[in-house]
């Protein structure tokens, strides 16, 4: 009876693993066959993060940077001192907040790695950008790398650290919270302009926090929605008459927008059948 | 010690005088064996023989601050003419390192 079921449930999964097996194996020098592939990150951080990050244990693959895993890392550095061993070549990288040794395993298939004419090479006292995996060997931290390269632009610097700082606030303090993003989608909703909703919007399901917005969703449902969410939450929410006054927006109009979004989950009525409240809050 | 050199501008030399500190900005005058770079305000920087500072340009410093809140280079990094540099993105990193210093470097 639910062979059928069964069935398909395996060969789906069967499909699924199959398909991402191969791409992981390109993915790098760590070894390791049972990594989280759900939970990598890629990481702008600082090298005061990464010497000062947590490892929860000797052998674990991650560190913990702000109470969140991180895997992955990317950051920039000024090349103190470069070393060609047999196997990999070390750079000390220093970028003002501390200084953290970087390898990069040489490809013995093919010595052309960082050689190629006519591409920036790596210098002593130069600027590069390393994407790669922090690990511990022996007391001591470096990264190991997948890719580093010369920066062209040292603008790229400054944009890092702040891009680091960016990140480093939105795992310490949270996501922009929506009083961020919500006045541009009041202002383009008070234009009425269907356009500018959308972006909005786009701007506040994008953080955590933000909820999900369906895309199919009408330009009035969405007016309403927003009213709604920008009003004083209470116990009771708000009353038909309220949102058409604001918005404004014809009752009838309203009506049909909240009949919307009961339908997709995101309102529910409250006192009386014409009094909104939000669902996610 | 740490190997931290937060970057700074001229306003913050006072409260890192006899540190290692990065500064970035545009070179304004050369003397022989002294300079003076626009960062946030006038910094003196007294020059190491392999500091080959160009006018106008901007150059980034690594070196110690001195009593008289001049700075003694200890090695300095051409970032060329200053008009390459997004300044503003320079001031907001030297803010970014002391408003969140966790990241950057460790307070004493």
């Amino acid at each position: 009876m639910d062979y059928g079921y069964t069935t398909t449930y395996t060969s789906a999964g069967n499909q699924d693993g199959g398909g991402f097996l191969p791409g992981s194996q390109n993915a790098g020098d760590s070894g390791g066959a049972k990594r989280k592939f759900g939970t990598d990150t890629l990481r702008p951080v600082t090298i005061h993060q990464l010497i000062s990050a947590h490892h929860p244990s000797p052998d674990a693959e991650h560190f913990i940077i702000d109470n969140s895993e991180a895997t992955q890392v990317t950051f920039i550095g000024q090349i103190r001192n470069i070393s060609t061993q047999t196997t990999n070549v070390t750079y000390k990288l220093d970028d003002g907040t501390g200084i953290i040794e970087v390898k990069m395993w040489k490809d013995m298939d093919q010595d052309t790695n960082d050689s190629a004419p006519g591409k920036p090479a790596l210098v002593e006292q130069g600027y590069a950008r390393v994407w790669g995996r922090l690990k511990a060997f022996a007391n001591k931290r470096h990264v190991g790398a997948q890719i580093i390269r010369p920066v062209g632009d040292l603008n790229e610097v400054q944009y890092h650290l702040l891009e680091a700082t960016a990140v480093h606030l939105h795992f310490s303090k949270g996501p922009l919270d929506n009083g961020q993003t919500k006045p541009g989608a009041n202002g383009a909703s008070a234009a009425s302009n269907t356009n500018g909703i959308d972006s909005g919007y786009g701007g506040t399901s994008g953080g955590a926090g933000g909820m999900q917005i369906p895309a199919n969703l009408s330009s009035r449902a969405k007016k309403v929605l927003s009213c709604i969410q920008n009003a004083q939450q209470s116990q009771e929410g708000l009353h038909i008459q309220q949102i058409a006054t604001q918005i404004p927006m014809d009752v009838g109009e309203v009506q049909k927008a909240g009949d919307e979004l009961q339908n997709n989950g995101l309102i529910y009525t409250t006192v009386d059948d014409n009094t909104w409240a939000l669902l996610d809050v | 010690m740490s190997e931290a050199t937060p970057r700074i501008t001229a306003p913050y030399l006072e409260s890192f005088s006899h540190q290692n500190v990065r500064i970035l900005g545009k070179v304004r005058q050369l003397r022989g064996e002294q300079a003076t770079v626009d960062a946030g305000g006038q910094i003196i920087v007294h020059l190491n023989r392999d500091a080959h500072l160009q006018l106008n340009h901007a150059v980034e410093i690594i070196g110690k601050v001195q009593n008289d809140l001049s700075v003694k280079v200890m090695a300095s990094t051409d970032f060329g003419p200053e008009g390459g540099i997004d300044f503003n993105a320079v001031e907001a990193v030297v803010d970014a390192t002391h408003r969140y210093h966790e990241i950057f470097y460790d307070k004493e």
